[in-house]
């Protein structure tokens, strides 16, 4: 057959190769691996995507200790460079891990997985994946995570989902971030949860502000009901 | 621009596949990319041929995008439309009860070869 192809090849006239398959093929797959040894090590992966300063590292902050009461939490921390978030995690006490992507605008299963001799996954309840900062890419790479959560602050435009579907598309919770800001912007609470819901009608939403503390209990509640699952 | 990291997948998977058929050059690559996929044809045509002299059997490929726009199922109106600026809402009756049929793709249908 392989002879045969060859030859037709050498008069110029095979057949297109068909294949449709996923591009992402590789990824998915490392992505599942991946998964199964989270399920089989029991913990629960929350990746966390926004673009860069929506305070995915604040919630991190502020919700590591109250949570750690009844959880062994791990965090893996992707940037493109510096390890600056790795440092604000450690301080919370939470074994964490920092990926420097070297350029790359996003984390790759792969990278998931070669982190993870940096942990004692069976001493582990739930792992926070946070992604590089980045409303486009991460979309796209699936790291073998059980939830997405995106986060936005009200110092951006309420049209965020509608600028960027993809994101809020593939994201089971929508958390809506420094909410004390509000009076000082233009933001419309129900604009982005409209629009977030128009490009994922079963898309969770929470409000809160990491200065105030207000719907932190909230956040922790979905983080908790989660890593229960 | 993770256009780049998937113009790499796309040449690493059509030089396997090439290898495989006994293929010579591949002349033609075709996509098929959902609108709600994420990727930028633009940007993705940029990165490819950028990349694509890193082999062989790419050298001279090109590629060929076909875009494929939000489709969804409303419930309630018990049909089938096409999904207003990328979004899920029912242009017919404004419900969210509605679910994605396609424009999530991100494949490669398949490649000529010479």
């Amino acid at each position: 057959m392989k002879k045969r192809a060859r030859e037709e090849a050498k008069q110029g006239f095979m057949d297109p190769i068909k294949l449709e398959k996923k591009i992402l093929t590789r990824n998915d797959h490392v992505a599942d691996q991946v998964r199964e040894r989270f399920r089989f090590a029991g913990v629960s992966v929350i990746n966390m995507v926004s673009s860069p300063g929506s305070g995915k590292t604040s919630l991190l902050e502020k919700s590591l200790e109250p949570l750690s009461d009844k959880l062994s939490i791990g965090v893996i921390e992707g940037d493109i460079q510096t390890a600056n978030d790795a440092r604000r995690i450690a301080v919370t006490g939470v074994p964490v891990h920092q990926i420097n992507t070297g350029g790359a605008c996003h984390l790759e299963a792969a990278m998931v997985r070669d982190a993870l001799g940096h942990f004692d996954l069976n001493g582990l309840d739930l792992l926070f994946i946070e992604n590089v900062g980045n409303l486009v890419c991460p979309s796209a790479f699936d790291l073998g995570e059980g939830a997405r959560v995106a986060i936005i602050s009200v110092t951006e435009g309420d049209d965020k989902p509608l600028k960027y579907p993809a994101m809020f598309h593939t994201s089971d919770l929508m958390v809506i971030n420094k909410t004390d800001l509000l009076p000082f912007t233009d933001f419309s609470m129900e604009s982005v949860i409209e629009n977030a819901r128009s490009t994922n009608p079963a898309i969770k939403i929470l409000r809160t502000s990491c200065r105030t503390g207000e719907g932190l209990e909230g956040w922790m509640e979905f983080v908790r009901s989660f890593a229960a699952l | 621009m993770h256009e780049l990291s998937i113009a790499m997948e796309i040449l690493d998977i059509v030089e396997r596949e090439a290898q495989n058929h006994g293929a010579g050059q591949v002349t033609d690559i075709r996509l098929r990319i959902g609108d709600l996929s994420g990727v930028e044809t633009d940007s993705l045509r940029f990165c490819f041929e950028a990349v694509r002299g890193e082999k062989m059997v790419t050298r001279h490929a090109e590629l060929t995008i076909v875009r494929v726009p939000v489709r969804i199922r409303c419930g309630p109106c018990d049909d089938e439309f096409e999904g207003e600026g990328r979004l899920l809402r029912c242009p017919s009756c404004g419900g969210l009860d509605t679910e994605l049929l396609e424009g999530d793709e991100l494949n490669i249908i398949d490649f000529e070869v010479e």
